[in-house]
């Protein structure tokens, strides 16, 4: 992302206030275009509040939402695909009726929107489904079909709460495919909010992190993993581990160490980042016999709970 | 705008297509029909026949025949009917005797009838309608005659020649409208139907609405359409679904008339009644049948464009009216049992106004008839009535008026609840809460 082209979302010094309860804080945010960002917080930080407005439903009591670099404007609302955390059909309506309602009221023709339906019915696998009625859906296909409607009509921006939740691994396979493909084919923005990291993981290159209605944390995933990682990595050697320790001196930082009685032993390091880590194997090599030495993984999960608790430790680090 | 008719479709289409909706609408005017048949009927198969006991202490109208036998002085006072048989006696009955005799009614007179005109009706059934007409009628020509014959020195038949019971025609003295009144109970029944439509179809408006909060449907719309938008669409989709019902109700109920008429005038039935009573008319058809009965006439006498297009007019403003506000009470619950509390104060004008349109029918030039076909919460119902028996039409332009300007502001407000209320989930709101609501600034 350069300074030059406009994020597909912008949000800055954001505030919502429900009564007496701060919903929003003062939020700003940067979603690059083509992006899949994840929203991330724990429950009630105010993701579902940053939602609504940014999908139009909600406006904020002060402060400034833009989409592609303009104010937000009551056309932008065809560019955008809402899928809510908390979805429904119409129960009384066939699966195909239904979808054609939804894809109308976004603005499409009726021809335009059965042809679109139709590719989606079959990518999907929910095709034959068309003149059934709702009610007879199982969960996971009346979650398929939620799914189609709010990216129907290729929207610019895709705005997703918690669309894995309620799929089995199957199914939830395919949506994932469908949003990385919708990504890479039809250059669509996502906003992804969860709570559910493992598909933070999968899916995001962008994450922010709420709570409490402010943000706490923000960034590429890659970046927020090394800066997490803090230099660590997985050192796995044979050797004598008191004489080794014992010489590393300051080159590196002992975090942890492990042995697992044959004569192999698992150390965390942290290693300064003036020292690149091909020199602290050449070096470690001629002192012990070297059998891995990886930078640390850091899932999302461990940037994330370490993150809320530096904020709620000391709550002006924001 | 397209939206708002995307909208409109979907809240019309799903609803006319319902099963229970097509036999509604189809069967309507047939069921009731034949349910005011089955009404007649039963009441007449179910009453059995009357057996009276004549107790006349005085022997006034009656003499001993042979030994303890008792006939009427007059047989012809009492005329053979069909479900009334009369016996004559000086002696009343003990209760304990009457229970066990096959008489159904007793009626006990002395001779103070002829001043106070007064008889003792007892029975352990109360009478039917035609039975004590029939007794007051033969009691009457009984005592009549007697009376003719004590008191003056004229044949019965002379009395009954001269005797005059005087009619009253009413007459607007401006309208020169004649009978005005005969024809509020075609206003009545016109807003009889105004208060179940304003009512079936606004609780449907308020169900549409929980259905869709409850099921979060409603999430997704709003992203794309306002909440007033929705809520708009919503009422007047429904609004047509009941305008559909009240159109094919009427041409049907035309239909069927025409049906009727066209039987009675061919087969003569007509001809028979109208020979019965001894109306002398040139032609049997069904007009002349009707305009030759007092009640029937009203029928003719009615403006029914006036009555169908401003009763359309004020179906319209008093169901968006009462629509929005069944709007807000369903965006404020989230399931129709919770919805109870908040129906009570919506209810209640439109309860007020039916149970009112009785004072209103007795006098309809009332101050309280004037006021409430102004007041908008009353004026769709009460207005029929007035319309049916001639109102100046200015109060009619005037109450329509007031009735667009409260319809914009309830919009309004009942959008402001609707839009806040629609996200609020968990503990049912007070009147309090849903105030304040009012005054959110969500958009």
């Amino acid at each position: 992302m350069t300074i030059n082209t406009p994020s597909a979302l912008s949000l800055v010094d954001v505030r919502k206030q429900y009564g007496d309860h701060t919903a929003l804080g003062g939020v700003s945010l940067e979603v690059p275009v083509g992006s899949i960002f994840g929203l991330l917080g724990p429950n009630g930080a105010g993701k579902t509040t940053l939602i609504r407005m940014v999908s139009g439903i909600t406006a904020p009591d002060s402060g400034l939402v833009s989409f592609f670099g303009a104010a937000f404007k009551e056309e932008d609302i065809k560019e955008i695909g809402y899928l809510p955390e908390e979805r429904g059909l119409y129960k009384n309506m066939r699966v195909g009726e239904q979808a054609m309602y939804f894809a109308q009221l976004r603005g499409m023709s009726k021809s335009e929107a059965s042809k679109a339906l139709k590719g989606w019915f079959e990518r999907l696998e929910v095709d034959g489904w068309w003149d059934r009625e709702v009610a007879d859906l199982s969960k996971g296909m009346a979650q398929k079909i939620q799914f189609i409607v709010s990216v129907l009509h290729e929207p610019k921006l895709l705005i997703l709460d918690e669309p894995l939740s309620g799929f089995d691994p199957i199914n939830a396979e395919i949506i994932r495919r469908e949003i990385n493909r919708l990504r890479d084919e039809c250059g669509t923005t996502v906003l992804l909010s969860t709570h559910d990291m493992s598909s933070v993981d999968e899916l995001c290159d962008h994450v922010a992190l709420i709570n409490h209605g402010e943000k706490i944390l923000d960034g590429e995933v890659s970046f927020l993993r090394e800066r997490a990682r803090a230099g660590k990595v997985d050192f796995r050697f044979r050797g004598n581990l008191i004489a080794f320790t014992a010489s590393l001196g300051a080159s590196a930082i002992l975090h942890s160490a492990k042995s697992d009685g044959n004569g192999a032993h698992d150390l965390v390091l942290g290693i300064p980042s003036d020292i690149p880590i091909e020199k602290f194997i050449k070096w470690s090599s001629s002192e012990v016999d070297v059998l891995s030495c990886s930078p640390k993984v850091i899932s999302m999960d461990e940037v994330f709970l370490k993150a809320v608790r530096t904020t709620s430790l000391n709550p002006s680090i924001s | 705008m397209r939206n708002l008719f995307i909208i409109i479709g979907r809240e019309y289409r799903t609803r006319v297509r319902r099963r229970a909706f097509i036999i509604s609408t189809l069967l309507g005017p047939v069921l009731m029909v034949g349910f005011i048949a089955l009404m007649v009927f039963f009441t007449q198969s179910t009453e059995t026949d009357a057996k009276v006991l004549v107790v006349d202490h005085h022997e006034l109208i009656s003499v001993e025949f042979d030994s303890n036998k008792m006939v009427p002085s007059c047989p012809d006072c009492f005329p053979e009917r069909n479900f009334l048989e009369y016996r004559f006696a000086s002696e009343a009955l003990s209760t304990e005797e009457f229970l066990a005799s096959d008489y159904t009614l007793m009626v006990e007179f002395d001779d103070g009838i002829l001043q106070s005109a007064k008889a003792l009706l007892q029975y352990e059934t109360a009478a039917p309608m035609r039975v004590k007409a029939a007794i007051i009628r033969d009691l009457t020509e009984a005592i009549e005659r007697l009376r003719v014959k004590k008191e003056s020195s004229l044949d019965y038949d002379t009395y009954k020649r001269l005797k005059v019971q005087i009619g009253l025609v009413t007459q607007d003295i401006i309208t020169q409208d004649k009978n005005a009144e005969n024809r509020s109970l075609v206003g009545w029944v016109f807003s009889m139907f105004m208060f179940m439509f304003i009512m079936i179809y606004g609780m449907h408006v308020m169900r549409g609405v929980i259905e869709e909060k409850s099921n979060r449907i409603v999430e997704v719309i709003v992203s794309i359409v306002k909440p007033e938008t929705l809520m708009t669409a919503k009422i007047a989709g429904i609004g047509l679904v009941g305008l559909t019902q009240i159109l094919v109700w009427s041409i049907l109920s035309w239909i069927l008339f025409f049906i009727f008429g066209a039987y009675a005038e061919s087969s003569g039935m007509l001809a028979d009644i109208m020979a019965n009573q001894g109306v002398e008319v040139g032609a049997t058809d069904l007009k002349t049948f009707m305009s030759s009965h007092e009640d029937l006439d009203v029928l003719l006498q009615i403006n029914w464009v006036a009555m169908i297009g401003w009763g359309v007019f004020f179906y319209i403003g008093g169901f968006v009216l009462y629509g929005s506000l069944f709007a807000a009470v369903g965006a404020s619950v989230e399931q129709e049992s919770d919805a109870q509390y908040l129906l009570l104060p919506v209810m209640m004008p439109l309860l007020f106004s039916y149970m009112l349109n009785i004072k209103i029918l007795e006098s309809p030039e009332s101050t309280l008839a004037t006021v409430c076909s102004f007041v908008p919460f009353t004026s769709p119902i009460t207005i029929m009535v007035r319309l049916s028996m001639g109102v100046p039409w200015w109060h009619v332009v005037i109450s329509a008026i007031i009735l667009l300007i409260t319809v914009y502001f309830m919009l309004k407000l009942a959008g402001r609840i609707y839009r806040t209320g629609i996200f609020m989930y968990g503990k049912k709101p007070t009147f309090r809460e849903i105030a304040k609501w009012i005054t959110f600034r969500n958009k």
